[in-house]
């Protein structure tokens, strides 16, 4: 484990943090999804690992990524999942909002 | 959202939760491996990736619901949980899916005779703008006629005729119409194609198809030109009337047909199919249409009505706003014409409506009983699932006590009332089809286009919302119940069985609801059957066993006049009359109950009052034909001839309503001022001209000898004979065409089967309502004897107790009697109250029978109150059997 104090990932914000990880990389399945939002975080960012798999459903169905099925380097059967366009313009708005909302919680905690 | 995609995913739900599985099995072992690299030993870096990793389950259920398939997913489970109990209780399940189908299938067969006769459009383009045109007669006298007797269903409205030609071209000016014509039925006497034959014809005006919006499939419709007297003889033949008598050759058209007599050039086949309204309904078709060319005398005569109209409202013109127009131009008529038009006004209906005319009536009534007897059968199935829920009163509560919500257990239940009621549907509809065939073969001759009954969208939407209701509505008593089960309490009693006291209440009153409605069925079917022996009964004062009536028209063309028509029945009648096992022989225009004709009068001295009775011009043997006494003075002769002064008889009616009791002999007629006068030379008996349900009218017998001064035509023979009458049809025949060889016979009937088929209607009403009263009532017995049994079956320990303590068995029967009695007095009660409400409905079905006849409901009540004791007695007895050691032990 690492040495890092662990979070939770704020709610509302682990789809777009997936929609992030795949734009970053070519496609990937749910493990290495979630090893890379936990490595890129400095292992600050915990998700409940299987919390990951719903969510993905979720985005496959409104179409904002797509699966596909591939062998991986140990020739097992995992679903690489890869970003849509439809998820490249949902990426675009969900970061829009969150700086949005990032900007006005900073302005609130700025010091006078 | 995505539902196509949900829906795809559903069916392939199976393969996708096998793959998530195997994507999670990856992960957890990807995780594992990793964390035993790092050094945990490699069970704990197993058991720490499941930590990390969270509920698997969990995570399959939340992407289950993501898809949408966990709504499916209890959907059919629910379906197959209820599919196998009901078929784990078959006898349950086909006394509930019968009794559905039953109600529904009487329904169904009912709606879609309904929906054939009264709610499909006519076979015709845009058809909802065809209106039927008549006319009225609103004259004050003939309104006292009318009135005489209790008025009578059938035959529409009072004072109702066919429209004078010479009104047609007022109407016709009709801003609303976009068109009008009329037409009337003319058969034709087919010669030169073998045997002589009489076909069925209209004789119509040139734009009667372009009315219709029905244009020849070969050749043109009549032109203006040719609806004129003097004009080129010109027909349009049925696509039936070329197939059949012309071969279907193309050639036909232009080709000569002889009818009547003359040679009419064909100028146009119509399409395959085609029915004038004239002819919706009749087995005979009309094969030949030919143009009514008025002549010049009918279009200056106000004074006859002879024609039917039929109408085109223009677009957006309703038939209110039509009317109103219409009445307008008939007040004016009857300003400009006091004499023909004052008393007459235009009326208008929807064509379909007034061609389903009187049978309306009739169907919806059946349809309003079928109605009820849906109810009963619904308020049947809620009744046995109540008992089968608390049958099952301890499986819910053991699932309500393991944490089942209520909404589940209701949902559960309601699904499976809609098992039962898709599967009541499907053999609803089956046993409908199966009714309907029934029906049409049982339906009386006349009911139009009741023969093409069948399934449309209209019937089997109306078939699965009904089923789908009852589910719904009836399922949700039982379901409501049972998700209200208290488990502790429930599992407590339910050690003994028992429903609890709100069971009984719910079923009392369902059966008391059963009751009521059957006891309405029961009293209109009461009404209806004493209508129709109350018809049955009715003298005709006519003696109608063997006798034998046969129309014979002669063409105009070989028999001119009224001389030459005379002349050849006297032949005939001297022939016939002849032939061995004749009694006697009559000629008439027309014989009772085969149409007739009424006309305008005046008595000698009194030219202010103008009566329409009825006219018949009759061959001496008339009277003695027909078995009708003369009453006084004398019957008409050989001698009331061409050549001697005109005479008639009239009847007690004549005497008593236009004579005002004064003795007719000596009195005189006239047609009109200037017209011959008509000496009243004897009195008859009183007959029903129009049947059984129709009225005495006045009636005026002319000398068929004399008929030369009058408009009427000798038509029809009549023969009575010492044995059967249909012995002598071959032989008469032979006699005609000894006379004229291209004479057809036509329209051969006894009187009785003329009236038995006048009764046909009334006896199909009857017969139906009876029907149903009898399903109503069974079902309603069925329902007593299972709330009674349920209840005996409740209360067994306290019988047992009872018997125990020494109650004699009497008292027992007495006890749930009583229960019954109650129940019994409730549904009577409340019965009365409905029927008094439903049945006055029907007053326009009975005859002579008031809605509210006090005998019916006496009957009805005794005979339900029977039958309802009857049924309470099985389980009454069954209680006062009770052992008191066995009952004792159950609890």
């Amino acid at each position: 484990m690492s040495a890092a104090k662990r979070e939770e990932i704020p709610p509302g914000t682990l789809e777009m943090l997936i929609l992030k990880t795949l734009a970053r990389n070519k496609p990937l399945h749910g493990f290495a999804i979630a090893e890379f939002i936990l490595e890129t975080s400095s292992g600050v960012l915990q998700v409940e690992e299987g919390s990951l798999y719903p969510a993905l459903q979720r985005m496959l169905l409104k179409d904002w990524i797509s699966g596909d099925w591939a062998k991986t380097e140990e020739n097992r059967r995992a679903r690489y999942y890869s970003l849509t366009g439809e998820g490249r313009k949902q990426l675009a708005r969900e970061l829009d909002r969150y700086a949005r909302v990032s900007q006005a919680i900073a302005a609130i905690l700025q010091p006078v | 959202m995505k539902t196509p995609r949900r829906i795809a995913a559903f069916f392939h739900r199976d393969a996708e939760t096998r793959a998530l599985r195997e994507e999670m099995q990856l992960h957890l072992e990807l995780r594992a491996r990793k964390l035993h690299q790092a050094g945990h030993a490699p069970a704990a870096a197993g058991f720490a990736a499941r930590r990390q990793f969270g509920n698997a389950a969990v995570y399959q259920d939340q992407i289950s619901a993501i898809w949408g398939w966990n709504v499916w997913e209890r959907f059919l489970q629910d379906l197959r949980h209820g599919i196998r109990m009901l078929v784990k209780a078959p006898g349950f399940t086909a006394i509930t899916v019968l009794t559905l189908a039953l109600g529904l299938g009487i329904n169904t067969a009912i709606f879609s005779a309904v929906n054939a006769v009264m709610l499909r459009p006519l076979p015709y383009p845009q058809s909802e703008r065809l209106v039927s045109l008549w006319e009225e007669n609103t004259h004050p006298q003939d309104q006292r006629f009318s009135s005489s007797g209790t008025p009578v269903g059938a035959g529409g409205p009072l004072g109702r005729t066919t429209v004078s030609v010479a009104n047609l071209g007022d109407y016709r000016a009709c801003a609303a119409f976009e068109g009008l014509a009329a037409f009337d039925s003319s058969a034709a006497n087919l010669t030169g194609m073998g045997t002589p034959e009489r076909i069925p014809g209209e004789a119509v005006t040139w734009d009667f198809f372009s009315v219709l919006g029905v244009l020849p499939a070969e050749g043109r419709t009549f032109l203006p030109e040719e609806d004129r007297p003097g004009a080129e003889l010109v027909a349009i033949v049925s696509h039936e009337f070329w197939q059949r008598r012309l071969g279907g050759a193309p050639e036909a058209l232009e080709r000569s047909l002889m009818l009547d007599g003359k040679p009419y050039r064909i100028v146009g086949i119509l399409p395959a199919g085609f029915q004038s309204p004239e002819s919706i309904g009749l087995k005979t078709p009309t094969e030949v249409f030919r143009t009514a060319s008025y002549s010049s005398d009918s279009l200056g005569n106000r004074g006859d009505h002879d024609v039917n109209v039929v109408a085109r409202l223009k677009p957006d013109v309703s038939v209110t706003a039509a009317q109103a127009a219409l009445s307008a131009i008939s007040v004016s008529l009857g300003k400009q014409f006091p004499g023909t038009n004052r008393y007459f006004r235009a009326a208008i209906a929807p064509l379909r409506d007034d061609l389903a005319g009187s049978v309306s009536q009739s169907l919806w009534a059946l349809l309003g009983a079928s109605g009820l007897i849906v109810l009963i059968a619904c308020v049947n199935v809620a009744n046995l699932l109540m008992v089968r829920a608390a049958g099952r009163r301890h499986e819910s509560s053991v699932r309500m006590a393991l944490g089942a919500g209520r909404l589940p257990l209701m949902r559960q239940l309601l699904t499976e009332s809609l098992v039962i009621a898709v599967a009541g549907c499907v053999a609803g509809i089956a046993l409908g089809r199966l009714l309907m065939l029934g029906l049409t073969a049982i339906a009386p001759p006349g009911i139009p286009r009741i023969e093409s009954a069948g399934m449309d969208w209209r019937v089997f939407s109306v078939a699965a919302v009904i089923a789908l209701s009852t589910a719904v509505i009836f399922g949700m008593a039982p379901a409501w119940q049972a998700s209200q089960v208290k488990p502790v309490e429930a599992l407590k009693t339910a050690a003994r069985g028992t429903g609890g006291a709100s069971q009984v209440r719910w079923r009392t009153a369902l059966t008391v609801a059963e009751l009521a409605l059957s006891l309405i069925l029961l009293v209109g079917a009461g009404l209806l059957l004493r209508s129709f022996s109350t018809v049955m009964g009715v003298k005709l004062g006519f003696q109608t066993d063997r006798v034998i009536a046969m129309n014979i028209n002669l063409p105009q063309l070989r028999y001119p006049g009224g001389d030459a028509r005379w002349q050849f029945f006297q032949k005939l009648e001297d022939r016939v009359h002849a032939l061995p096992g004749v009694v006697a022989v009559a000629t008439a225009n027309r014989m009772p109950m085969r149409g007739g004709w009424s006309s305008g009068i005046f008595v000698e001295g009194d030219m202010e009052n103008e009566y329409s009775p009825d006219f018949q011009a009759v061959s001496p043997g008339y009277f003695e034909t027909l078995g009708i006494p003369l009453l006084r003075g004398r019957s008409l002769t050989l001698q009331d001839d061409g050549k001697s002064v005109p005479v008639a008889v009239v009847n007690q009616a004549f005497a008593h309503q236009l004579l005002h009791d004064r003795d007719p002999i000596g009195h005189a007629l006239l047609r009109g001022p200037g017209e011959p006068r008509i000496a009243i030379v004897g009195v008859v008996n009183d007959i029903r001209r129009k049947g059984k349900e129709g009225q005495i009218k006045p009636e005026v017998y002319l000398s068929a000898g004399q008929t030369a001064l009058y408009p009427v035509r000798l038509a029809d023979f009549a023969v009575r004979s010492a044995g059967d009458p249909h012995a002598l049809v071959n032989a008469i025949s032979r006699e005609v065409w000894a006379i004229d060889k291209d004479q057809p016979v036509t329209n051969v009937q006894t009187m009785d089967e003329i009236i038995d088929e006048a009764a046909a209607e009334r006896r199909f009403q009857t017969l139906l309502l009876m029907i149903f009263a009898a399903v109503a009532v069974a079902l309603a017995i069925v329902g007593i004897y299972g709330v009674l049994t349920y209840s005996v079956s409740q209360r067994l320990s306290e019988l047992g107790i009872r018997v125990a303590l020494g109650a004699p068995p009497r008292a027992i029967v007495g006890l749930v009697l009583r229960q019954a009695g109650m129940l019994i007095a409730a549904g009577i009660a409340l019965g009365i109250a409905g029927a008094y409400g439903l049945t006055r409905f029907l007053q326009d079905l009975l005859f002579e029978v008031k809605a509210t006849d006090w005998h019916a409901y006496a009957c009805a009540v005794a005979l339900l109150a029977m039958v309802a004791v009857i049924a309470a007695l099985i389980p009454a007895r069954r209680g006062a059997r009770v052992d008191p050691a066995v009952a004792l032990r159950q609890e």
